[in-house]
């Protein structure tokens, strides 16, 4: 990935939180990586492709329900968690182990996801 | 699923692509235009056209590729505004493959690039080894092969 990415330092922020394994920049619309910055053991491609889907289907779902846009949505599965937030057709994603701090994490995640570009 | 196969082979790797990538439409052929597969046609004279260009816009982009980068591209994307395209080759032991697929707002790029790995990979692993009595298609016999193949998928 281009280290002149204007995405590339919250990423690398998010990545440093305690049980990040990655995080990355989606596109929601074509599921595919904008930036990322992700451990080997972390399929940036596959985890785009799915994330954005699911995200996509919250944001239809909650739609549908008449609750508006998803400010956050999160995954809880045995070996950790992928979170999600977005802006526009942009997706922060973060792939995490167990042992992160979810509430901190959130908060960093909202972050982000408020200051990308419109 | 309107789904039709030439080869009995083929048939269930493409139809795990179908769904899980949601392909609106989908298309396997050999370079020279020969269809194997289809998904979501429902005339032959959809394929046949479709067959003719996709053979046609790989061979371009075969040799552009490899004009440029001395390679062929591995993959051809095109975004409409209601409906997408994807074209890339698919490599069995049976030989090289042309593969097309149609999506759109239920599927997205990098959904059907996942599932075209993963189709590749399946395929490559249903294809019987190339026989030494397979018979080659050529210009001569091609029309004919043709439409054999366009009876066989829309006879059924």
């Amino acid at each position: 990935m281009s280290s002149s990415s204007p995405f590339i330092p919250s990423l690398e922020h998010l990545t440093r939180q305690r049980g990040v394994l990655g995080s990355l920049v989606v596109s929601e619309t074509d599921g595919i990586v904008i930036d990322a910055v992700v451990q080997p053991s972390v399929k940036a491609p596959v985890v785009a492709a799915l994330a954005a889907s699911l995200y996509r289907r919250a944001r239809q779902s909650a739609h549908a329900a008449g609750l508006g846009g998803v400010k956050y949505l999160e995954l809880v599965a045995d070996g950790g968690r992928l979170c999600m937030a977005g802006r526009d057709d942009l997706v922060v994603v973060l792939v995490t182990d167990t042992r992160v701090g979810v509430g901190l994490l959130r908060v960093e995640l909202l972050r982000t996801a408020a200051e990308l570009p419109e | 699923m309107s789904l039709a196969v030439v080869e009995r082979w083929v048939e269930a790797p493409l139809r795990r692509f179908v769904e899980d990538a949601q392909a609106v439409l989908a298309l396997l052929l050999t370079p020279s235009g020969q269809v194997l597969a289809q998904h979501g046609f429902t005339r032959a004279v959809d394929v046949m056209s479709a067959c003719a260009l996709a053979a046609a816009i790989h061979a371009s982009s075969t040799e552009l590729g490899r004009q440029l980068q001395g390679r062929p591209f591995a993959g051809l994307h095109h975004a409409g505004r209601r409906r997408q395209l994807f074209l890339a080759r698919a490599d069995t032991p049976r030989g090289p493959y042309v593969f097309l697929t149609v999506f759109d707002q239920a599927s997205s790029l990098g959904l059907v690039q996942l599932y075209y790995d993963e189709f590749t990979a399946r395929l490559g692993d249903a294809a019987p080894p190339k026989s030494n009595d397979t018979t080659e298609v050529l210009a001569e016999n091609f029309e004919s092969e043709l439409d054999r193949n366009l009876k066989l998928l829309f006879s059924r």
